[in-house]
């Protein structure tokens, strides 16, 4: 099993709360997700064994969720929104310049699997545009210099 | 539509609406686009389908509704009261067209190239409504498989299905399908928007026994099968409406042929909602390709020196003349017998009998190849059950339905998902009692697995709970109780392996059901007890009344048996039909009566010496092989009469080639008793003859004739058809004997010989595409027992009865959850039924793995 014995506990216990066993089948994935920043078939399958769907079902969803990842991702998410106003405020400069720094293109992962870069639509922060969201946090009113200090802080670990 | 649905659905209210100016009234709940069509009102549509819930997810069928602001989908809209509805107004064929304009942005527009083109809904829509140019000047959307790119971007997913993910128009109907009415889970959408894809579940392949309903429903050429797709155009062939020669439904079907190759290409499904509400198994819809097989008997073959060398039919005939005038003269016609196929016609069913009866005056007939041991007597619990009326559609309306005995997608396609609809569309209950877990189980409200053997101790098990809660009559309870009761209940739970609770369950379920399907199988039939267990099941019919408000029956196996047993082609008929008999022939022989098993062990003793089979092959399908192939080697003159060369056919003396069902025009009558006909639709391949010309022919060797003209031979079918052919039970219930069933010492697995879900007894095997879904046997086993035994799924393990010695590799069940093991019946490669004997209760093996 990929799933942690703690995992599938919490599905269980989610999955009892629901009168159609596949209504469980996002709350799963979310926890499984959790637990392991990405899902995919072989994870589709062994959630498919807990709550007794069968595995396409569960593959559907997932497929339908584009926010749930399907590989596994570096440690640091860089979601780069460019979306209109990030847009028109140089976001495609801060994706070539995390391109260039990082050596990867959107949505690749990092050798050292410590960033994973990706661009996103509109996260909300117009006003403050362009901006980026590092995990769970933002970053606003981008510069070159302020994305690169960001990227110093994040390797040397703050 | 099915009677029982009609008078259902008339039981509720009704919603009269106007549609394009006509008043109409219809039942509540049901959609515009039905009660349209019902009045002759047709409505374009590709996603709507009559036996699938409606999504709405095409809007072809958009209509114009008063009130109502915007076009609404007819399919996924109820009609209401004093709605008015237009569908062809201005504003709903603009919308159409708009629609239609859509669903081309990213369609390929390569109908040259598609299979599709001539039958294809996308095609004939839009030329009807769309518009003849396009506004989306950019890009189309491509699916490519990188490496597939040279095959027009099509994939597999199957073994018999190919997938056009660009040509698809998402109407969701083959995803739909597959998990509503058939219950699986191997074809899926992925993605979303302009992304979304049909494909198989990751990993995994579109090979459930009714995949190739898929093909036929997808309203676009996304999903073609490899049976059919670039041999012909469909304009090119001609169609011919028949039935299916696989199984007791008689599934409706339409064949499509080529006179000038006098070639088959291919079955469709031709809706009886009756029977098959147009769902096709894969067996109906690929087991037509024996037709057309290269390795059919071209003439027929005569024994010399040893050898079987090609002769005319006048040769062959005079051989069989003079062998068995010869053995008739010597020894008299009781020395004679004869197997038939109870998947041919009735009027070569009738044939075979009189030449029996009436020329050589023998009572040696059966069609019943492929059951043990089984006494020859009319009127026994078994035949009885096995006679009762039976009504497909009667199960939708059925609040319970339970099935005992009965792998029923091993041996009933259509009533496996007639049960599946009547639980999603008419909430039915379901309950599944077998000895071992099958996939019938997965909509059942309960399964209950008894152990292999103890099925009579489960219906008395049912009988004793009922009686002692107090849910049956009591007087008959008073009456059955002492019968039944040498057991109690207890004991019989820890025998069964069937828990208190669960009995209390079926017996509350049966008691209180207003009506109620009662299903019994194969597992039952084939049994050495079925009489015994019939004999229980006639105790609990009328302590419960089953009968009084529904239905309780063992299916007919195969195209024919219906029409076998009425028109008496068992050594021991019906008495009403023997007395019948002897009126039309003014004779009758009143030598024994013997039946397969009985035949079979005279041949040993010699007093077998001439046999006849006609479409049947005890070699492969008698459930004990060396008792068979003991008694054929020994027959003085064996004439085997088939479409292929077989187990049996090698043995024979005079092989005759046989025409399939497909060659000639044929009645067949259905596990319900309905008479359909099967029409001919090429003419016989290679010299093939029909069975009843055959018969004939013989005859006249004789010097007799069978029938004067077709008018005759109709006349004497219709006298018997006419017969009342259903037993009553007796009176009385029965007293159930028990034994103690122990597995032999050594041998701890239940053996159930049975038929995959892809085949159909020994012909279906010569169809190039149910072979690419099984090509040889294997033995199921669930998980646990695989890990106790130590193999996984393809790893070859040695099966060893007390008889016999296969190696065959284990297949690891979704479904089994119990110590068996299942072995298929249907390949001439695996001498499968050498592990059996005839006369045994529960077969039983030993596994073991093989070392390297
Ligand atoms: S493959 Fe055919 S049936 Fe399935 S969604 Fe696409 S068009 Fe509809
Ligand atoms: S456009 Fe970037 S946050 Fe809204
Ligand atoms: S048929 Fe009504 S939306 Fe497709």
């Amino acid at each position: 099993m990929i799933l942690s014995e703690k995992t599938v506990k919490k599905i269980r216990e989610k999955a009892s709360k629901y009168p159609k066993r596949k209504a469980a089948i996002l709350p799963s994935l979310t926890l499984a997700y959790k637990q392991l920043g990405y899902v995919d078939n072989e994870i589709y399958i062994e959630i498919s064994e807990v709550i007794n769907v069968p595995q396409l079902e569960i593959a559907e969803a997932a497929s339908f969720y584009t926010m749930f990842p399907k590989k596994p991702r570096g440690k640091y998410l860089l979601q780069v929104c460019n979306n209109i106003s990030c847009a028109l405020l140089g976001a495609d400069a801060m994706v070539d310049r995390l391109e260039e720094k990082l050596a990867i293109k959107r949505g690749e992962t990092t050798d050292d699997g410590l960033f994973t870069l990706i661009s996103v639509e509109c996260l909300g922060s117009c006003c403050t545009a362009p901006m980026i969201q590092i995990n769970d946090d933002f970053h606003e009113n981008l510069t070159r210099k302020k994305l690169d200090k960001l990227l110093e802080g994040l390797k040397n670990g703050k | 539509m099915a009677e029982a649905v009609k008078e259902k659905i008339s039981a509720v209210a009704t919603v009269t609406c106007t549609i394009d100016g006509q008043q109409i009234t219809v039942p509540r709940g049901t959609s515009v686009f039905d009660a349209a069509k019902r009045n002759g009102i047709v409505i374009p549509a590709f996603c709507n389908h009559d036996k699938l819930k409606p999504v709405g997810a095409c809007r072809m069928c958009y209509v114009e509704i008063e009130k109502m602001p915007k076009l609404q989908v007819s399919c996924a809209t109820m009609a209401t009261d004093g709605m008015v509805v237009s569908t062809n107004s201005q504003q709903v064929r603009e919308g159409r067209k708009a629609v239609i304009e859509f669903t081309l942005i990213n369609h390929p527009l390569d109908c040259p190239t598609c299979d599709k083109g001539g039958e294809c809904d996308l095609q004939d829509l839009t030329f009807d409504h769309g518009y003849d140019d396009s506004r989306f000047g950019f890009n189309k959307m491509r699916f490519i498989e990188e490496e597939k790119r040279a095959t027009f971007d099509d994939l597999k997913i199957g073994p018999e299905i190919v997938l056009n993910r660009n040509r698809c128009i998402l109407c969701y109907k083959c995803v739909r399908a597959n998990k509503e009415a058939f219950g699986e889970y191997d074809i899926g959408a992925f993605e979303r928007g302009d992304l979304t894809e049909i494909n198989a579940t990751p990993g995994g392949e579109v090979s459930n026994p009714f995949s190739g309903n898929l093909v036929e429903i997808c309203p676009v050429g996304a999903l073609t099968n490899s049976d059919w797709r670039y041999k012909i155009r469909v304009w090119l062939t001609k169609t011919v409406p028949s039935i299916c020669n696989f199984s007791g439904s008689g599934t409706n079907i339409t064949f499509y042929k080529e006179d000038h190759k006098n070639f088959l290409f291919r079955v469709t499904a031709r809706c009886n909602d009756d029977i098959d509400d147009g769902w096709l198994s894969d067996i109906t819809r690929y087991g037509y390709q024996i037709v057309n097989s290269e390795s059919r008997l071209k003439t027929p073959l005569i024994k010399k020196g040893g050898k079987q060398v090609a002769a005319s039919w006048d040769e062959a005939l005079a051989v069989i003349k003079k062998h068995m005038g010869e053995i008739k003269d010597q020894s008299g016609g009781v020395c004679i017998g004869g197997l038939i196929s109870p998947s041919l016609d009735n009027a070569s069913l009738y044939s075979f009998s009189k030449l029996f009866r009436t020329i050589f005056k023998s009572n040696n007939i059966d069609f019943r190849g492929d059951y043990r041991y089984l006494p020859s007597v009319t009127d026994s619990p078994f035949t009885i059950a096995a006679s009762q009326p039976f009504s497909i559609s009667e199960m939708e309306t059925s609040e319970v339905i339970i099935t005992f005995g009965t792998d029923l997608i091993r041996e009933h396609h259509n009533e496996y998902l007639k049960i599946r609809r009547a639980v999603n569309f008419f909430n039915a209950t379901v309950y599944s009692v077998n000895p071992y877990a099958v996939k019938t189980a997965d909509i059942a409200k309960s399964e209950m697995v008894y152990s292999p053997g103890t099925d009579e101790l489960v219906i008395n098990g049912v009988c004793l709970v009922a009686i002692e809660k107090k849910l049956v009559d009591s007087s008959a309870a008073a009456k059955l109780k002492p019968k039944i009761s040498k057991l109690s209940l207890g004991e019989i739970a820890k025998q069964t392996g069937v828990s208190r609770e669960q009995f209390v369950e079926l017996a509350e379920a049966i008691s209180s059901a207003k009506k109620i399907s009662f299903i019994v199988g194969e597992i039952v039939a084939r049994s050495l007890d079925r009489d015994k267990i019939c004999a229980a099941l006639s105790n609990m019919n009328k302590l419960f009344g089953i009968q009084d408000k529904g239905q309780l029956a063992v299916l007919a196996r195969y195209a024919n048996s219906k029409g076998a047993q009425k028109l008496g082609i068992s050594a021991t008929p019906y008495e009403i039909v023997k007395k019948e008999l002897k009126k039309i022939w003014g004779e009758y022989p009143d030598c024994q009566p013997r039946n397969t098993d009985a035949m079979i062990n005279l041949m040993k003793k010699e007093e077998i010496k001439g046999f006849i089979t006609v479409g049947a092959n005890p070699m492969r399908l008698y459930p004990d092989r060396r008792f068979a192939s003991e008694g054929l080697e020994h027959v003085d003159f064996l004439v085997a009469c088939d479409m292929f060369e077989t187990e049996t056919t090698e043995l024979a003396d005079v092989v005759l080639p046989l025409c399939s069902w497909a060659e000639y025009d044929g009645d067949y009558i259905n596990l319900e008793g309905k008479v359909q006909t099967g029409k001919q639709a090429i003419k016989p391949k290679h010299e093939s003859k029909a069975a009843f010309e055959i018969m004939e022919l013989i005859a006249r060797q004789f010097g007799a004739k069978l029938f004067e003209n077709e008018q005759n031979k109709n006349g004497e079918i219709e006298k018997l058809l006419n017969l009342d052919s259903v037993l009553p039970w007796p009176d009385n219930f029965f007293e159930i004997e028990y034994e103690k069933k122990s597995s032999q010492d050594g041998y701890p697995v239940p053996l159930f010989i049975c038929d995959d879900p892809h085949h159909s007894g020994h012909l279906t095997e010569k169809s190039p595409s149910l072979l690419n879904f099984t090509d040889s046997a294997y033995v199921e086993l669930s998980k646990d027992l695989a890990a106790k035994i130590g193999v996984a799924d393809g790893d070859p393990l040695r099966v060893e009865s007390p008889v016999g010695k296969i190696v065959v590799p284990a297949k690891i069940s979704a479904v089994l959850n119990s110590d068996v093991a299942i072995i298929p019946r249907n390949f001439s490669s695996t001498q499968t039924t050498s592990l059996l004997m005839r006369k045994k209760r529960v077969d039983s093996v030993k596994l073991t793995r093989v070392e390297e």
